[in-house]
């Protein structure tokens, strides 16, 4: 199956943070439900990897997965890559645009627009992948002076992939950077060896980020956690999801089907 | 000068609907396909990961509905909310700058008995939407409700 294997974890962020565990707090899904995939939107997922072999017997290429994390309660991750920080920047520019308006005595225009600019927050040295010091709230609007009760979940962050899968070198975890390097585009993917079938789990580690309010302003502070998953190796030669056969040529017909 | 928007006091309570459009497509069988999820779990919100979700609120609560495809390739929408408009009436909002859409509501009054609703999707091409066979519902603040 040259298809690559999409794997997405969905992390209720605030109760993870409230209980400093992903236990109960982590959703898993995979695109291979219909290959076999069980435990969809559970934490107990274990994805399907068949194909030691094709239909004729000769053997397989490896498999890929991707790894997409997602904040549950946040913006969701369909927005562009750069979302978050393009929005940020947008909101500073009508601000901007805003003040040249405003007369210098102006007290309600001045606050008004400081409403618009919003809060920012400082980095922690250790977090990783916060898109923007600029705190949005979950519409993508600017959160004002409440900022801490209303911030935006930024997108959780893996760190690293272990366990016995990588261990026992049924897959090669790496992460990649995308184009859009600028804008905290990076990802995680692995190959998977495909020869030797059983069930093999692996750990992932992700760092969430949560607003704390200091004496000297607002600062992500990350907060590493991690949860297990399972991939299983079937024998299964791997086949056309389309046709159910081998991976040759897709079977066009020679005419459109009926609408 | 337009008048200052009020500010919201809390997050949002956020029901999330995964989708894989591809296996719903192939099916027809968009609820064997559709996982929900709200982040209201620990104020006694039940049916995680499945099409009939129940969500706890109080009167007053902002809601907003959003959606997270399994494949980004694949056009996915939330096109519809089936509800009784007198306890919530939600409207479709986009992401600021961007063509993604979410829909939000207030809850209007308490809720004493659960309040059943239905979500509609778009998925891929498809220009009918395709309505979720289960129930989802709204239940009050009271956890005997």
């Amino acid at each position: 199956m040259a298809q690559q294997h999409g794997i997405i974890v969905l992390v209720d962020v605030d109760n993870a943070l409230t209980d400093r565990t992903l236990d109960g707090n982590a959703f898993w899904f995979d695109n291979m439900k219909f290959l076999g995939s069980t435990g969809e939107g559970t934490e107990h997922l274990v994805t399907i990897v068949p194909g030691t072999y094709y239909s004729d017997g000769s053997q397989a290429t490896e498999q890929v997965l991707n790894w997409l994390p997602a904040s549950l309660g946040a913006v969701p991750p369909t927005v562009p890559r750069n979302y978050l920080a393009e929005q940020a920047l947008q909101t500073d520019r009508d601000a901007l645009a805003d003040l040249a308006a405003v007369g210098s005595g102006d007290e309600a225009g001045i606050g008004r627009i400081k409403d618009q600019v919003g809060v920012n927050a400082k980095q922690s040295r250790a977090a990783k992948g916060v898109t923007t010091a600029k705190v949005l709230d979950a519409t993508g609007r600017v959160a004002g002076q409440n900022a801490a009760a209303t911030y935006n979940y930024p997108a959780p962050v893996i760190t690293d992939i272990t366990g016995p899968a990588v261990e026992q070198q049924i897959m090669y975890p790496a992460q990649y950077g995308s184009p859009d390097m600028i804008y905290d585009g990076w990802y995680w993917a692995a190959t998977v060896d495909t020869s030797r079938p059983g069930i093999y789990s692996y750990t992932m580690h992700i760092q969430l980020h949560e607003l704390i309010e200091r004496e000297d302003g607002l600062v992500w502070q990350p907060v590493d956690l991690t949860c297990t998953s399972a991939l299983e190796i079937i024998s299964d030669p791997k086949r056309n999801a389309f046709t159910g056969a081998g991976l040759g040529v897709l079977p066009i017909p020679d005419l459109p089907p009926a609408p | 000068m337009p008048p200052k928007p009020p500010s919201l006091a809390v997050r949002p309570v956020t029901i999330t609907a995964v989708i894989d459009p591809v296996a719903a497509l192939a099916t027809g069988d968009l609820d064997e396909n559709l996982y929900l999820y709200d982040t209201n779990r620990k104020a006694g919100s039940a049916g995680f990961g499945t099409p009939g979700l129940r969500t706890r609120v109080r009167k007053g609560d902002t809601l907003l509905w959003n959606v997270i495809p399994l494949e980004c390739e694949t056009f996915v929408a939330l096109s519809g909310i089936e509800i009784d408009r007198r306890v919530a009436d939600p409207v479709r909002k986009f992401y600021p700058g961007t063509d993604i859409a979410f829909w939000t509501a207030t809850v209007k009054r308490d809720i004493v008995k659960p309040v059943s609703y239905r979500l509609s999707f778009l998925l891929g091409g498809v220009a009918d939407p395709f309505t979720v066979a289960a129930e989802q519902a709204l239940l009050g603040a009271d956890k005997e409700a």
